[in-house]
């Protein structure tokens, strides 16, 4: 397999060094997706790997972009300390929330997230002082640092921008592998396990709600550090991303992604934004459109993009004449 | 501070509440019974105000019109909800219940558009019958009349839908699905027909909420999202699928906004949410929940 | 994770460099040919009422443009997006606008919130960007400002400030109260109105203020809170559709009765689609304010600019809101036949002091703040057996140009 990681590699490559095409529209989706999928991803490590369903997440998005926003505005806390301390942020509120809304179970947690989630907008629809309220914090800058690349093959030619898009990818890249390793860990068999059965869990003496928690933080904490670099990249903060529509729209990019893969959000995030993109660009009557696409895609493709991927990749397998690999494949279906 | 004031605030949160309810027992007895959580209850209940105005626009002005055309509107959104149900949603009992919440927030998108495309983007209104478009005063609190007959008649659908659960064998039917779906069934009750059925009535709910909401706000894009959050509160403070629950979470969550306003007004924005987020942590299945109603 | 996950991972990811890459090469390269004005605006969900008609002004006037054979010899083409009320939003389809449909020009946004999101953008890709609606005083606030921003809206400075001169004048009043949106706009209004109206009314004593939350279903509670204070007058600042919820409520509480109609609706509550929307409940006596009005006997050249916008638009009453379009427009195109160019920064500069002969009358863009001296109508609303709703007395409308109290 180590043939396909070296494509993976080549690929990532790729993806960062995109605004060499000249294509600057291609650079942002790019980020937006890369960003959206970090997000995405920090969700589904509750949604998919535990089986908790937040309708809040948002929220830690929000603070971590409220966090970096106001850091890099109005104090002189370089990005590299602002980046951790975001997401840090994030992570302490989802302790908070966390605490409470382990204890409860199925529809009833989503709600207490969905509580929280809004109690925290109104905050900082709220705080004027601080957050500026609803005309948000515009005019976050882009980190110092990048500055300094001037004299750097390659990327010394891209403009600010395209330097972050960059650094985003690597940011990203590097958090999606560690949350790659948390979940292939004992520690997110533990969650898988939680997810099946929690009951099974419980007897087997596993303290459910502590890794319950766990994992609420840890989805916090990404989702803090996804919010940290959008604020950026959107050049400002405002309170609408933290809105429960926008709760609700990750958690599209999850479900229509394909929840029981890893790399099934990512796949999401990007099918969700780039329909949004195109269509908005052709129709006012956008929101017909996505509506019909979704509905679409829930009758057709239940198991999400993931799946026709899988789908895709199995009917390959089996032409090259590997059938046999398929099957261990599918047996060994993960999560 | 005065007592007429605290009389008058305790009012006007009754009337938030009475047309919260109106809205809120729909989206109760849906989850309830369908086990769905339909994000579209707000879309249903926009539908209603725009079908409410339509049929004013053709019976004109008038007490007989206003309530024929609230209950013509209510039955066009019962109708619409029975052709999602059967056509749509039917093929989806069954299936990973993300995938039903998605579908019923994807019909939240295509119903803002074609309510767009049918009525277009200006506000539209209702007038209030002109039987009830005075006020009563009560003990130094002034109520509008209109708001006065709709706590009636919601006092009287309170009471309907009560006696309907309670005495029917219909409620019965309900109230057995409500608490243990898998029994209903092996017990040979027709649940494609119950879930179709209590579909529609949820959308009658809904569009009469709507319709009946119309002369008291402004009818515009966007009242969907906006209601169905509240509706959430009030279902959720109640506890899910409780008749009663929503009935009592409306009041509270009329009561909470209507005080936070006077005594706190900075911060009656999250007075709701706070309330929301105090009850599940006290009681985590609302008010008068009970665990076994949950499964979603 | 089985190393498959890994394997696939791959596939999605060249999939969307395939798909970066097409829309890349999609792009499209307008040097010559029209000069393309990107155009992010609401055009859906509650803020489409206004938004569209906004872009409708935008679009006649680049019509009319167009037909007398267009500028510098090139026609002008507006490519419109919805922004959906959401800065980030707009930031998206402003950036869309300008690195793949290559606009020259952004003119735009509706909200306090999307006006500074899309100016950002407009600083960092060196695009001119004039907002037709935005009425934040940040955004053409000292620290913000930045030669590729104009604005041709009041702002809430000017608009609290006209206020408060008109309400000075009312006799008898001794207790005002005020309701406001809980949001940037309400707020700042409210406070430009309050500071102006102590300074010019000592013996004023402000007793009440209300904040419902913008879109707030439900004003009952806050109109009876307010009732109990007893004000003489109110000041209401309940735009973008609010203003109606608000009457239907207020009417049967007795609350215009208690006030004895002394109101000054703000946030264009004597808009002609507002005063349509609530039809015959609209309370007649309260002062409202407005961009525009089919109806006003305005200055030279007002009465065509209503007949053409009748024309173009197809309704023989028409909104209030296009004139905002139609002179961010008009202030473009003059300031691209002074500079003879399309180069961004050279419009920027023909643009600071220029004059332009607005539908409503002479209007400057200020180059100390990058601010026109636009003023609104402020009216006595009326019944007028001519129309099924309100109007404001043609005959009492002041045009109050801001000049005089602008910092």
């Amino acid at each position: 397999m180590t043939r396909w990681r070296w494509l993976l590699v080549v690929a990532i490559i790729g993806v960062a060094l995109v605004p060499l095409s000249g294509a600057r529209m291609a650079t942002f989706l790019a980020t937006d997706v890369a960003i959206w999928a970090l997000f995405a991803v920090s969700l589904n490590i509750l949604v998919g790997y535990t089986g908790l369903v937040s309708f809040g997440h948002a929220a830690y998005f929000g603070i971590g972009a409220y966090a970096m926003g106001l850091l890099l505005k109005n104090t002189t806390v370089p990005f590299v300390l602002a980046l951790p301390l975001a997401g840090l942020l994030a992570a302490m509120f989802a302790v908070l929330v966390g605490f409470f809304c382990v204890r409860i179970t199925k529809v009833y947690f989503s709600m207490l997230t969905l509580a929280f989630a809004q109690i925290a907008w109104a905050l900082c629809f709220k705080v004027n002082a601080v957050t500026g309220g609803d005309q948000g914090l515009p005019g976050i800058p882009y980190p110092g640092f990048l500055k300094y690349f001037d004299g750097v093959p390659v990327i010394g030619a891209f403009d600010m921008g395209e330097r972050f898009h960059v650094l985003v990818i690597v940011l990203v890249v590097t958090f999606l592998v560690i949350i790659h390793r948390i979940l292939g860990s004992p520690f997110g068999r533990v969650l898988t396990m939680i997810r099946e059965n929690p009951g099974r869990a419980e007897f087997v003496g596993v303290n459910v709600r502590r890794y319950q928690l766990a994992a609420f933080v840890i989805a916090g904490l990404f989702a803090g550090l996804a919010g940290a670099m959008f604020g950026i990249f959107n050049r400002g903060m405002y309170p609408d991303l933290m809105y429960w529509t926008k709760s609700a729209e990750v958690l599209i990019m999850v479900v229509l992604g394909g929840m029981s893969r890893f790399y099934g959000p990512i796949l999401g995030a990007f099918l969700l934004l780039w329909l949004n993109q195109e269509i908005t660009a052709v129709t006012e009557y956008w929101s017909l459109i996505v509506g019909l696409s979704l509905m679409a895609l829930i009758f057709f493709l239940p198991g999400g993009a993931a799946d026709l991927v899988e789908r895709g990749r199995r009917f390959l397998a089996t032409r090259a004449g590997r059938a046999a690999t398929a099957v261990v494949e599918t047996r060994t279906r993960n999560p | 501070m005065t007592v007429s004031i605290l009389i008058n605030q305790a009012f006007s949160g009754l009337t938030t509440s009475v047309f919260l309810f109106m809205a809120a027992i729909g989206l109760s007895l849906i989850f309830g019974v369908v086990r769905v959580l339909n994000f579209a209850h707000g879309s249903f209940y926009m539908i209603g105000a725009y079908c409410a105005y339509q049929f004013s626009v053709y019976f004109g002005p008038g007490n007989a019109s206003f309530w024929m055309g609230a209950v013509l509107a209510a039955s066009v959104v019962a109708f619409l909800g029975l052709l999602v149900e059967r056509f749509l949603l039917r093929h989806l009992y069954g299936k990973e219940e993300l995938l039903q919440l998605l579908f019923t927030y994807s019909l939240v998108l295509v119903f803002a558009d074609s309510v767009k495309a049918i009525w277009g983007i200006e506000q539209v209104s209702v007038a209030r019958p002109p039987a009830l478009s005075g006020r009563v005063e009560l003990a130094g609190a002034v109520i509008p009349e209109y708001s006065l007959m709709v706590s009636i008649i919601c006092s009287f659908l309170v009471l309907a839908l009560w006696l309907i659960i309670q005495r029917t064998r219909v409620g019965r039917i309900i109230r057995a699905a409500a608490a243990d779906r898998e029994t209903t069934t092996a017990l040979g009750v027709n649940v494609t027909w119950l879930n179709s059925s209590v579909f529609a009535a949820g959308c009658f709910l809904a569009g009469l909420g709507g319709a009946l909401v119309a002369p008291v706000t402004a009818i515009s894009l966007g009242m969907d999202t906006e209601i169905v959050i509240a509706c959430f509160i009030a279902v959720v403070v109640g506890g899910m699928g409780s008749f009663w629950g929503t009935l009592l979470g409306s009041l509270l969550y009329g009561q909470v906004l209507a005080f936070g306003i006077l005594l706190m007004p900075e911060f009656s924005l999250f007075a709701v949410y706070a309330l929301m987020a105090v009850v599940l942590i006290i009681r985590p299945h609302g008010l008068l929940g009970s665990s076994e109603a949950v499964r979603a | 994770m089985p190393a498959n996950a890994r394997f696939s991972s791959v596939g999605a990811i060249l999939r969307t460099i395939a798909m970066a890459a097409a829309i890349g090469a999609t792009a499209v390269h307008a040097q010559t040919g029209p000069i393309r004005v990107g155009f992010p605006i609401v055009m859906s969900g509650s803020g489409a009422q206004f938004g569209i008609p906004v872009l409708k002004g935008a679009q006649m006037y680049a019509e009319e443009v167009n037909k007398a054979g267009g500028v510098l010899g090139r026609q002008i083409e507006i490519i419109a997006r919805d922004t959906k009320l959401r800065p980030d939003e707009a930031v998206r389809v402003a950036r869309e606008l300008i690195t793949r449909e290559r606009v020259n020009f952004l003119v735009g946004t509706f909200t306090s919130a999307e006006g500074p999101a899309v100016s950002e953008i407009a600083k960092e890709n060196k695009i001119l960007f004039i907002a037709p609606v935005p009425a934040t005083d940040r955004l053409t606030a000292p620290d913000a400002l930045h030669p590729y921003v104009f604005r041709v809206a009041k702002n809430t400075t000017t608009e609290g400030r006209a206020a408060a001169e008109l309400m000075s004048k009312w006799p008898d009043i001794k207790r005002v109260a005020t309701i406001a949106p809980d949001f940037a706009y309400g707020q700042d209004t409210t406070k430009s109105f309050v500071d102006r109206l102590k300074q010019l009314r000592p013996d004023i004593e402000i007793v009440d203020q209300q904040w419902p939350k913008l879109s707030e279903p439900d004003y009952t509670p806050f109109l009876t809170a307010q009732m109990s204070r007893k004000p003489d007058a109110v000041l209401s600042v309940l735009c973008c559709g609010n203003f109606d919820t608000l009457v239907k409520q207020a009417k049967p509480i007795g609350y215009f009765e208690a006030i004895k109609y002394k109101m000054l609706a703000l946030g264009e509550a004597g808009s002609v689609e507002t005063m349509r929307s609530i039809g015959a409940d609209y309370p007649q006596g309260i002062w409202g304010n407005t961009y525009d009005a089919f109806y006003w006997e305005g200055p030279k050249g007002h009465s065509e600019y209503i007949e053409r916008l009748k024309a173009f638009t197809k309704e023989t009453e028409p909104s209030s809101w296009p004139i905002q379009g139609y002179i961010a427009m008009q202030f473009l195109v003059e300031a691209i036949k002074k500079a003879n160019s399309v180069d961004s920064g050279k419009v920027s500069a023909a643009l600071l002091g220029m004059t332009i002969a607005s539908p409503v009358g002479p209007l400057t863009m200020r180059s100390k703040d990058q601010q026109a001296n636009r003023g609104q109508l402020y009216g006595v609303a009326i019944k007028d057996p001519r129309y099924p709703f309100a109007i404001l007395d043609p005959k009492k409308i002041i045009n109050i140009d801001p000049s005089k109290f602008m910092d």
